[in-house]
């Protein structure tokens, strides 16, 4: 096995309906720590169930995720153990809509037993810093606007000090003036050096921030390349008809 | 003083303090009370064990890797399925005549029979006002959890069950006030609760408006002072409400 991975994915297959829908058919994706790869494609295509299932949110049919060589596609593999490596942010933040920012922060590092109350609210103090949230820690997500909302849930990730982040359309649910902040935190995290996958309709994003493009349609990866070759030189037919009608 | 008025004012005389009649409202209060009391509680246990057996059932079964705990949850979810189906199915006054008279035949402890009776009835309830709530909580919220590393256990636990709890909380309302009301039953097999309390001044006096018209009433205000605790606690739970 080749310990320069962090994730590596075989042959991965996903179907509903006893095979009548094929949103997976057959991913192959190996991802070094620290690179950001945005994952493009039309609606429908598996690119979100393929994010999803990198966390065994959605559990595949067939074939393989390897995450830092242990395969967690295993049954014996205690899944939990491995989601606390690997942050997820959602389109729909998901935040904890009865309880504070703070403890929305902290209910995973304290119940997991990964810090006490005190150094698990110190962290995320910190981290509401970065993301200039700290005046909000006391308020509860509803009285937060989108961008906040999402913001907070990128650092709620954050607490758990993952190995990797997956954002599934973190920008999609949002009002187009709040989008620029929530890139923004996105693109400090990529600086910092956090392996990343990112779904998004964002192609500036791609453009600045990916090391690789990958271009899904069909439940496959059709095109994958820097983000110079996917949207100045694409090759398949697909990606050029989908780019052309999203640029 | 007109007549009528006489009349009345003797009459509920006769109902009420005649030989301290009204003793056997005071005690039809306690009883009625003391049933619906531990009756709610063994009908809160019997719902969140069957809700919880019927949700994760629902949502876990394929995600469950030990076969004898697949198998145990599946006999467990079938067993919850033919409770509620009878309980649901069959009318309240024809199971506790039932629990009374052939199933604690031997026992003479009527109050234990009434609670286990309107227990196990209202827990069928219960269970499917818990099992709606948790249906109804987005399951963006349970992802976010497993996402974070909790397990299903935590994440039921710590962000599902609380917001289930204040969205069921009208519904449990209505469920205890419902119990309340239904306890008026157990007066057939022999328990002494509010409306027999009544009745048995009927019995002894031949008078019907006041004995009915004060459990009426006694009723009522149980039942409003109950939905008044209801809304305080309502209101508290609703502080994350903006």
């Amino acid at each position: 096995m080749n310990g320069n991975h962090l994730i590596r994915v075989c042959g991965l297959k996903k179907h509903y309906k006893d095979g009548a829908i094929k949103a997976l058919n057959g991913v192959d994706l190996e991802v070094s720590k620290g690179e950001v790869i945005v994952i493009i494609g039309p609606s429908g295509c598996g690119k979100s169930t393929f994010l999803r299932s990198l966390n065994l949110l959605e559990v595949p049919n067939e074939g393989h995720i390897y995450l830092s060589d242990v395969d967690i596609t295993d049954r014996k593999v205690n899944i939990n153990h491995h989601r606390q490596k690997v942050g997820m942010v959602f389109q729909h933040f998901n935040l904890f809509p009865n309880m504070t920012i703070l403890d929305n922060m902290t209910l995973a590092p304290v119940k997991l037993k990964k810090a006490t109350k005190e150094q698990a609210e110190k962290k995320a103090m910190e981290l509401l810093r970065v993301v200039g949230l700290e005046d909000r820690a006391g308020a509860y997500p509803n009285q937060l606007s989108g961008g906040q909302k999402q913001r907070v849930a990128i650092v709620r990730a954050l607490c758990m000090e993952p190995e990797v982040m997956l954002f599934d359309e973190p920008t999609s649910a949002l009002d187009p003036e709040m989008v620029g902040e929530v890139l923004d935190v996105m693109k400090r995290l990529a600086a910092d050096g956090m392996t990343m996958l990112v779904v998004t309709h964002e192609m500036g994003f791609a453009r600045e921030v990916a090391d690789r493009v990958i271009f899904m349609d069909e439940g496959v990866i059709m095109e994958e390349g820097t983000p110079e070759e996917i949207f100045n030189h694409p090759k398949n037919e697909r990606t050029k008809s989908f780019l052309n009608k999203v640029l | 003083m007109p007549e009528w008025i006489v009349k009345l004012q003797k009459d509920f005389i006769t109902a009420f303090v005649e030989d301290n009649r009204w003793k056997y409202l005071v005690e039809g209060i306690q009883n009625t009370i003391i049933l619906t009391f531990f009756a709610l509680i063994l009908g809160v246990i019997l719902g969140v064990v069957i809700a919880a057996v019927r949700t994760t059932y629902d949502k876990q079964y394929t995600e469950i890797k030990n076969p004898v705990g697949k198998c145990f949850l599946a006999v467990g979810n079938w067993f919850c399925k033919v409770y509620l189906t009878v309980i649901r199915g069959t009318p309240a006054m024809v199971q506790i005549l039932i629990i009374f008279f052939v199933i604690m035949a031997s026992s003479d402890n009527k109050m234990l029979c009434g609670i286990i009776a309107f227990g196990i009835n209202s827990g069928a309830y219960v269970a499917e006002i818990i099992r709606g709530g948790i249906m109804s909580i987005d399951g963006g919220q349970s992802e976010a959890g497993r996402s974070l590393g909790l397990n299903y256990v935590q994440t039921m636990w710590y962000i599902v069950l609380p917001q289930t709890f204040k969205n069921i909380l009208p519904a449990l309302a209505n469920e205890f006030i419902v119990l309340l009301k239904e306890t008026a039953i157990a007066g057939y097999v022999g328990v002494t609760d509010l409306t027999r309390g009544a009745n048995i001044i009927r019995g002894i006096t031949y008078q019907s408006l006041f004995p009915l018209l004060a459990i009426a009433a006694i009723y009522l205000v149980m039942v409003m002072f109950f939905t008044w605790l209801v809304e305080l606690l309502e209101r508290r739970l609703r502080k994350s409400e903006r």
